[in-house]
C-alpha cells in the first residue's frame, strides 16, 4: 500500500483551514474531505474484513478437504472389507471341502461333479473346480473345460500354493473370455507325509459390483491392480482388465492411505488405495472430479452474498458517517469563522475609538491655541482703547492660521485613513503605506522618544494587497514595539525583496523581547502581556489572520532585552521577471 | 487687589499655547511662569514656589500624572489644575485621585480658567490661615492634621 496518500490526507485533516480561502474553495475542499474520508475508512475496514473472509474460507476448505478425505477412507475401507470378506469366504469354503474329503473320494469324477455344482448353487461366482496332486497333476476336474491330466508341476501358481498353503491368482482371461482368478488350497496328508490342492476358479463379476459401492463422479474411478500394476478390474479412465496402469509408487502399508498427487498435466488428484489381505491386489481410487473435496456452490453462494451485503453495509455506514463529520466539522468552522468577524469588527470599533482620542487630542491642542489667540485679541483690544500694537495683534493672526492648518492636516489624514478601511483589493508599494503608518504615528513617537529608522528598498515591485487592512497591521506591530521599549527606544523597518514574488517587510525594535513561551502564544487569541486594561490580545491575531488573507507569512523573531523583529511577506502582484 | 499675588505656573508643551495664555493671564494681574515639559515643572516649583499649578497631561518625558503624584507628594500647597486635550473620564478620576484640585478641557473659557485659579488660591490661603490661627491659638496638632490632611488628599 502507498502509504504517501495517507500521510498526506492526515496532514490535510490537521490542517485543514477552509477560512483561509474562498466559499467556493473550502466547498471543494469539503467534497475532497468527504471523498479521501470514506476511502480511507472503506479500505480500512473492508480490507481486514476480506482479508479475515478469504482466510476463513480457505480454512473452510481445508476442513471439507480433510473430511472429504476421511470419507474417502471410509469407503476404501469398506469395498476393502466387502472385498476381503469374498475372498476369504472363498478360501474358507473350499479348506472346508478339502479337510472334509480324502483325496481319493475327490479322485472320483462324479463325485466332484457334485460337489461342485453344491458349491456353485451356495456361493456362486465359481467357474470351475480342480484336484491337483503333489506332482502337479490335474487328477480330476469339473468345469467348462478339459483340462483332466493337465500337468502345473512347472507353473507359478502350483509353487506358491505348495509354500504357501493358499494362493490367490492375478486375474486372467478365462471361460468366454471373461476375466477370473483362481484360488487353491494346499490339503497336507500327514499319516502318507504327502499333500494334494484344490483349485477353483472364480468369475469377477462380483468384485466388479463391490467396487461400485464406492460413491464416486462421472470424472472418477475405482478398481483393483495387482502389484505390478496390471488392473484386475476394468476402470472408467485408465484401461480395461488385464491392462497396465501406471501405479505411483506405493510403499506397502497397512490400513488405508490416501495422497495428494499430480498428473501428468499437472492436474490435482487424489489418489486413495488398500492392499486386501492374502492376494497381491490393491483396491485403487482415483479421484480427479474434487467434488467431495469442493465446497458446495450453494454454500460459496451464500458466503459471498454475506460478504457483498456486510461490504455494502459499511459503504452505506461510511458515507453516512464521513458525511456526518464533515458537516459537523463544516458547521464549527463555520461557527468559529463568524466569531473571527465579530471580533474583527469588535476590535476595528476599539480602535476606532482609540483612534477617535487620539484625534480629538491632535485637534483639540490647536483649538486650545486659537482660543488663546483669539482671546488675546480681544484682550488687546478691550485694554488698549485705540493705539493697538499691531505687532502683537498680528502675531495672534498669524498663531490663529498656523493651528488652523495644523487641524487640517489631522483631519484631512483622517479622511484618507476612513477612506482605506474598505476591503477590495489593490495593487499598492508597500513603502508607501509604512511612509503613511510611520507619519500617522509620528507625534506618538516624538512623545515617547522613539527614534524610527525607515531603509526601504528601492524599485520594490507592487504588491497585490488591501491599503486599509495593511496598516491596521503595520500600525499593530509598530505599536507593539513602542509599547516593549523605554523612552530612547529604536525602531528600524526594512523592506525588500525576499524572493522575485515575495516582498518582505521587517519591523525591528530595540525593546525588552520576548521569551519562547511568549513567543509560542503570541498569535493566538485573548493572549496579552500588557494587562488586561491596556490590550485586548487581539491586535496580533487578527493581524495574523489579515496577513494570512492577503495570501501573505507573518513571523516573527525575538530575544530577551535585545528586541523583536517581525517580519511581513507579501506575495507580488506579478512576479519580477527575470533579468536575462 | 489680592489677586496680585497669586502665583501660577503653566505647564504645557504647546508652547504657542503655553506663551499666549501666560500673556491674558498676566494682563489679568497674576504672576505667571511658563514651562514646557514636566521635569522643567518640577524644578520650577522649588525656585518659584507657586500658588497654583495648570499641567497638560500627555508630554514628551515625565507625564503630567507623574508630575501631580510628585507636586502632592512633596509641594501638597500648591493646588494643581489639570488642562487637557485628551481628557477623558479615566483621566479625570485619577487626576483627582491623585489630588488635583480640578480637571479641565481644551479649549477652556479664559474667565472660568480665571475663576478655578482664584478658587484654588483661596481655599490654599484658608487652609493656611486656618493652620495658623489654630497654631497661633496652641493648638499645633489641629494645624498639623489641616496641613497633613492635605497631605493626604
Amino acid at each position: 500500500m502507498k502509504l504517501r496518500p495517507f500521510i498526506d490526507f492526515l496532514k490535510s485533516v490537521i490542517t485543514f483551514r477552509p477560512m483561509d480561502t474562498g466559499a467556493d474553495f473550502a466547498e471543494m475542499r469539503y467534497k475532497g474531505l468527504k471523498r479521501t474520508l470514506v476511502f480511507w475508512m472503506s479500505v480500512l475496514t473492508i480490507v481486514p474484513l476480506l482479508v479475515l473472509f478469504t482466510a476463513s474460507y480457505y480454512w473452510l476448505q481445508a476442513l471439507f478437504h480433510e473430511e472429504s478425505r476421511h470419507e474417502l477412507a471410509w469407503d476404501i475401507e469398506n469395498a476393502k472389507n466387502q472385498i476381503e470378506y469374498f475372498v476369504d469366504v472363498k478360501i474358507s469354503a473350499l479348506r472346508f471341502l478339502a479337510s472334509g474329503h480324502r483325496y481319493d473320494q475327490l479322485s472320483d469324477q462324479q463325485l466332484l461333479a457334485r460337489i461342485f455344482a453344491a458349491f456353485k448353487r451356495e456361493f456362486g461366482a465359481v467357474v470351475d473346480l480342480g484336484l491337483i496332486d503333489k506332482h502337479g497333476i490335474q487328477q480330476s476336474y469339473t468345469g467348462p473345460y478339459n483340462l483332466q491330466g493337465k500337468d502345473y508341476a512347472n507353473q507359478e501358481w502350483f509353487h506358491k500354493a505348495v509354500t504357501r498353503g493358499i494362493y490367490v491368482s492375478d486375474v486372467f482371461l478365462g471361460y468366454r473370455r471373461l476375466p477370473h482368478f483362481a484360488i487353491a488350497v494346499k490339503q497336507d496328508e500327514p499319516d502318507t507325509d504327502t499333500f494334494w490342492i484344490l483349485r477353483a476358479t472364480i468369475d469377477m463379476e462380483t468384485l466388479n459390483r463391490l467396487l461400485s459401492s464406492i460413491k464416486l463422479d462421472d470424472a472418477d474411478d475405482a478398481f483393483i491392480i495387482s502389484r505390478s500394476g496390471t488392473l484386475q478390474t476394468s476402470s472408467q479412465h485408465h484401461g480395461d482388465v488385464l491392462e497396465q496402469y501406471a501405479v505411483p509408487a506405493l510403499l506397502r502399508q497397512r490400513g488405508i492411505t490416501i495422497l495428494d498427487l499430480k498428473d501428468d498435466a499437472g492436474r490435482p488428484y487424489v489418489f486413495g488405495y488398500a492392499f486386501i489381505k492374502d492376494t497381491s491386489w490393491i483396491l485403487s481410487v482415483v479421484e480427479k472430479s474434487g467434488t467431495r473435496t469442493k465446497i458446495a456452490a450453494v454454500f460459496r453462494a451464500e458466503y459471498f452474498a454475506v460478504i457483498a451485503v456486510i461490504v455494502f453495509l459499511i459503504l452505506l455506514a461510511a458515507f453516512r458517517m464521513v458525511h456526518v463529520m464533515v458537516n459537523w466539522i463544516r458547521e464549527s468552522e463555520e461557527k468559529r469563522e463568524e466569531v473571527l468577524r465579530e471580533v474583527e469588527h469588535a476590535t476595528k470599533l476599539a480602535s476606532i475609538g482609540r483612534l477617535a482620542a487620539g484625534v480629538s487630542h491632535e485637534i483639540n491642542n490647536p483649538l486650545a491655541i486659537i482660543n488663546e489667540k483669539a482671546g488675546l485679541m480681544k484682550d488687546i483690544l478691550m485694554l488698549s482703547e485705540n493705539n493697538v500694537d499691531r505687532e502683537k495683534f498680528l502675531r495672534s493672526v498669524n498663531g490663529i492660521l498656523d493651528s488652523v492648518k495644523r487641524a487640517r492636516t489631522i483631519t484631512h489624514q483622517l479622511l484618507g485613513f476612513a477612506r482605506r478601511m474598505d476591503v477590495t483589493p489593490e495593487v499598492l508599494d508597500i513603502n508607501d503605506v509604512l511612509t503613511e503608518v510611520v507619519g500617522f504615528l509620528q507625534k506618538e513617537t516624538l512623545f515617547r522618544d522613539v527614534q524610527v529608522k525607515q531603509n526601504l528598498g528601492a524599485d520594490l515591485p507592487r504588491v497585490k494587497s488591501n491599503r486599509g487592512r495593511l496598516q491596521q497591521v503595520f500600525l499593530n506591530i509598530i505599536n507593539n514595539a513602542m509599547d516593549a521599549m523605554e523612552a530612547g527606544g529604536r525602531i528600524e523597518i526594512i523592506t525588500d525583496l525576499k524572493d522575485k514574488s515575495t516582498v518582505r517587510a521587517r519591523i525591528r525594535d530595540s525593546g525588552r523581547g520576548m521569551d519562547a513561551q511568549t513567543l509560542k502564544h503570541i498569535f493566538d487569541p485573548f493572549f496579552t502581556t500588557k494587562g488586561m486594561t491596556k490590550g485586548t490580545g487581539l491586535g496580533l491575531f487578527i493581524s495574523y489572520g489579515i496577513i494570512k488573507k492577503l495570501g501573505g507569512n507573518i513571523l516573527v523573531q525575538s530575544e530577551v532585552d535585545k528586541g523583536t523583529t517581525f517580519t511581513v511577506e507579501l506575495p507580488v502582484d506579478q512576479p519580477v521577471p527575470t533579468i536575462a | 487687589m489680592k489677586d496680585k499675588n497669586i502665583k501660577v505656573l503653566l505647564v504645557d508643551d504647546e508652547e504657542a499655547f503655553v506663551d499666549t495664555l501666560a500673556n491674558r493671564l498676566k494682563l489679568r494681574d497674576l504672576k505667571v511662569e511658563t514651562v514646557y515639559d514636566g521635569e522643567q515643572a518640577l524644578a520650577a516649583v522649588k525656585e518659584k514656589e507657586p500658588d497654583v499649578m495648570i499641567l497638560d497631561l500627555k508630554m514628551p518625558g515625565l507625564h503630567g500624572m507623574e508630575v501631580l503624584r510628585e507636586i502632592r507628594k512633596t509641594y501638597p500647597k500648591i493646588q494643581v489644575i489639570i488642562l487637557t486635550g485628551h481628557g477623558t473620564e479615566k483621566h479625570e478620576e485619577e487626576a483627582r485621585r491623585l489630588g488635583g484640585f480640578d480637571f479641565l478641557k481644551k479649549p477652556t473659557d479664559i474667565e472660568t480658567l480665571l475663576g478655578k485659579i482664584k478658587i484654588a488660591y483661596k481655599e490654599k490661603l484658608e487652609k493656611a490661615f486656618s493652620a495658623i490661627a489654630f497654631a497661633e491659638a496652641g493648638e499645633f496638632d489641629t494645624a498639623r492634621e489641616i496641613m497633613e490632611e492635605e497631605n493626604d488628599k
